[in-house]
């Protein structure tokens, strides 16, 4: 914590008499930056140690990796802006999402039909918890209790077996690549310029901003504050939704134990983003870098043979440091 | 003598060119302090002149940038508030924390340590008797729980709890604000009592018969600096209003408009919740209207009903002539009456977010075209309002909390003027401001009431009441007491009407 604190303290010094403006311009330039730094740094210290780490066929499967879970941290950073922490349903949502568009699949509808039931469903399973939190309740706790339900009407759909789509119909979704690219990765560069875009230029972006900034004061102006939770959650259920169809249409099946440790990738995608849990502040662009981040760091350390007890260590060890930083960061800007 | 701390006025605290700044604000600018041993010392001052920043700094809550504290001779470090109570400095905060379902007994020895494990409530609770004995609470039985007590009753455990840990420097932060006159009685005997059993004692007031009443010597803040301490005792009351004003009323407060135009706003009997007897008045466009009174007077119900923030129990609310009802803030708004509540840090601003957004939350839909918001609107209108209220146009861009108290009340009242009111309700419009802003934000009000803005006022501070308003509203514990011209009302009649206003008075004209 000590050595935190100097680090906090020498990125401040100069700046402490500056206006506010270039100040605060300069913090939240931080924020990101240590993000882009560790990218970096692991690109650098992986290319020389490790010659198949350049290749173009591992950077793509590093950027596949991270879209998953970089797709629901787009969602999720629209929580934790909203002021509403974290969605401890993302996880099951989208395994849910993946067995409801499997079992679609099999059961003969058109693949237009079930992209269109799955993401409104998911859209409907994340309203549905949104407008709950809107009422007031504890969004941790919500979000917790609809996992599990999820979860469980997952394990009904698919009777716990393995759903076998049948069709080569969605193929194209999970395995195509255009110029080059895979589609998780296409949809995972489009759908974060398209967060960045409404919740920096659209009305519903800055209710959104402004209802996480100071919940009073939004309903004191006479914003409606429950929809800015509302939105949060139905864009986070999207994305799961998203998220769910990638994989069944990758592998050919659905099945009710994908995804693990999904919701712990996503948090701490917004964790070592930096993206401030009191909300109100962040970007989108934040929770895309974390996810990368994470995702390359895994890649990384995949390819020297760590274990994947010490992998879970590395990651888990990288959230709280990532945690602590900013925490001493936000405090002083406080 | 300086260095012996059990003489009788000895020093036991000396604060020496204490600097702190809070990003560009210089709350305290070099202040020296001293304290003497069984003495009380008031602190006066306008809000913002300091002294919470120095009374915060005591009580290790927050550090100094430069300068020394000195207790008992020895220099000190206080950087958290365990340190400072180990030092024997002890803060009593405005907000209580008793532990109301905890006896008395526990409430003292909470997270006091240095007790057994195991004990009887009958220990505990004579191991405190002589603590309650010394703020006057003999008669209470230790064992009783601390949340059926009153809240001056609770608040002198509290000061039991400190002095159980061997408290020798007592502050008092406002401790009367929010007692009757007869507990306020029992609070100063027992302040009175620990000064002369040998404790300093630290008094922080807004009331300035409280310190002829109470205080042996007084320190007089302002801007930031302290001026020598001076002693009660044959001080005269108009050199203390001049020296805590710095500068005379006429240059604080702008020129009256000469005249109004028609009754814009018409309430008739209103009752809502805070309000004993109904109330009844007229705002007409143009007019600063302000309504006085003292903590739990009811004046604030009466915006907040109007604002539709507290719902409306009887009466009509009419707007030029079209009856309200008001259920909700976004209902004011929608008729253009914007609200701007006493607590501009809970719901005035959005701290993390820079002026553009703060000051066109109120009025999304003017700066978005078909959902999407447009950069050049929003940079218009937060830019001619920034202009209204002078605020600097480079400052803008930079987060509403890191502005002085000033600026953020500017944001937090000139963000209501992007809804284009016809009505302006506020509640304590300068509190927590320097005396600099605060003339500042009268004439900014001014001028706006000039523009036929009609705007209605809620303040506890008499000065600003009497300085600022064409019409005065006096209240007193939930009644109306009296309507008149601000330049016809006497300041001992506005001062009585708000703290004590007589019986007849108070049941009379209502």
């Amino acid at each position: 914590m000590r050595s935190l604190r100097i680090v906090a303290d020498l990125l401040q010094t100069g700046s402490a008499r500056e206006i506010d403006a270039a100040l605060l311009a300069r913090r939240r330039w931080i924020t990101t930056t240590f993000v882009v730094l560790g990218i970096l740094i692991l690109f650098v210290a992986a290319g020389v140690t490790t010659p198949v780490f350049l290749t173009f066929q591992n950077l793509l499967v590093v950027i596949r990796n991270a879209s998953i879970t970089g797709i629901i941290a787009l969602g999720m950073s629209y929580v934790t802006i909203s002021g509403n922490l974290f969605a401890l349903s993302a996880e099951e949502l989208s395994i849910l999402s993946a067995c409801i568009f499997g079992w679609l699949l099999r059961a003969k509808f058109g693949l237009a039909t079930s992209l269109l039931v799955t993401l409104v469903g998911a859209g409907c399973g994340g309203a549905v918890q949104g407008g709950i939190i809107a009422l007031g309740a504890d969004p941790i706790i919500t979000t917790l209790a609809f996992g599990g339900f999820f979860r469980g009407v997952a394990s009904v759909v698919s009777g716990n077996q393995n759903i076998l789509l049948g069709t080569h119909a969605a193929q194209w979704l999970g395995t195509g690549r255009p110029l080059g690219v895979p589609t998780q990765s296409w949809a995972f560069v489009i759908l974060t310029l398209l967060a960045w875009f409404v919740l920096q230029k659209t009305r519903i972006g800055r209710l959104v901003v402004l209802t996480g900034a100071n919940r009073a004061a939004a309903t004191a102006a006479a914003l409606r504050v429950g929809q800015g939770a509302l939105i949060g959650m139905v864009l986070l259920g999207v994305c799961c939704g998203i998220a769910g169809i990638s994989a069944p249409a990758q592998f050919g099946y659905a099945v009710a134990n994908l995804y693990q440790g999904l919701n712990f990738d996503v948090i701490a995608a917004i964790l070592v983003g930096g993206i401030a849990l009191r909300g109100g502040q962040g970007s989108p662009i934040q929770a895309a870098l974390g996810a990368i981040f994470i995702s390359l760091l895994e890649n990384f350390m995949l390819l020297h043979d760590f274990t994947t007890g010490f992998r879970t260590t590395v990651v888990g060890a990288l959230v709280a440091a990532a945690t602590c930083l900013f925490h001493v960061l936000q405090r002083s800007r406080a | 003598m300086d260095n012996n701390p059990t003489a009788a006025g000895a020093v036991v605290l000396r604060m020496r060119g204490i600097v702190k700044r809070y990003a560009a604000v210089a709350a305290l600018q070099g202040v020296d302090f001293t304290l003497l041993r069984g003495e009380v010392m008031a602190l006066l001052g306008e809000n913002g002149a300091g002294k919470s920043t120095l009374v915060k700094i005591l009580a290790g809550l927050e550090r100094p940038d430069a300068g020394t504290i000195e207790i008992n001779g020895q220099v000190i470090r206080l950087r958290t508030p365990t340190h400072s109570l180990q030092a024997g400095v002890a803060y009593v905060t405005q907000e209580l924390s008793i532990v109301a379902p905890l006896s008395v007994a526990e409430n003292i020895c909470l997270g006091g340590g240095g007790r057994s494990a195991i004990w009887t409530s009958r220990q505990l609770a004579d191991q405190v008797r002589p603590f309650l004995a010394l703020v006057g609470l003999d008669k209470i039985d230790p064992t009783t729980p601390a949340g059926s007590l009153s809240v001056a009753q609770q608040q002198l455990v509290e000061i039991a709890r400190l002095l159980s840990r061997n408290a020798r420097i007592l502050i008092l932060d406002e401790p009367t604000a929010a007692l009757s006159d007869a507990e306020i009685e029992k609070v100063k005997l027992v302040v009175r009592n620990l000064a002369a059993e040998g404790r300093s004692i630290i008094y922080v007031t807004h009331r300035l018969g409280e310190v002829f009443e109470i205080a042996d010597r007084v320190t007089i803040f302002r801007n930031g600096r302290s001026f020598e301490p001076v002693r009660v005792a044959g001080l005269d009351i108009d050199e203390l209003i001049e020296h805590l004003l710095g500068r005379r009323l006429e240059q604080m407060f702008p020129p009256r408009s000469a005249g109004f135009g028609p009754v814009l706003l018409s309430l008739h009997d209103v009752v809502a919740p805070g309000l004993v007897k109904p109330v009844s008045l007229d705002l007409h466009e143009g007019e600063i209207f302000c309504l006085a009174g003292q903590l739990g007077s009811g004046a604030n119900a009466v915006v907040r009903a109007i604002a539709g923030v507290v719902p409306r129990d009887a009466g009509s609310i009419t707007l030029r002539t079209t009856p309200q009802r008001p259920r909700s803030v976004r209902d004011a708004i929608s008729v253009k009456i914007g609200y701007c509540s006493d607590d501009r840090k809970r719901d005035g601003i959005f701290a993390v977010r820079n002026l553009y957004e703060n000051l066109t939350a109120p009025a999304l839909r003017r700066i978005t075209v078909a959902g999407l918001l447009s950069r050049k609107r929003e940079v218009a209108i937060s830019t001619k309002l920034a202009q209204l209220f002078e605020i600097a146009a480079d400052r803008l861009g930079s987060s509403a909390g890191k502005l002085s108290g000033g600026n953020q009340q500017k944001v937090a009242l000139g963000k209501w003027l992007a809804i284009e009111p016809s009505v302006l309700l506020v509640e304590e419009p300068t509190r927590g401001v320097d005396v600099g802003a605060r003339a500042e934000i009268y004439r900014h009000l001014r001028t706006l009431a000039n523009r036929g803005l009609a705007i209605m006022v809620v303040s506890s501070d008499n000065q600003e009441v009497l300085g600022l308003a064409d019409t005065v509203a006096t209240f007193f514990r939930g009644r109306l007491v009296r309507i008149a011209g601000a330049n016809t009302l006497k300041a001992e009649e506005l001062f009585r009407d708000v703290t004590h206003p007589g019986d007849a008075a108070a049941g009379g004209i209502t």
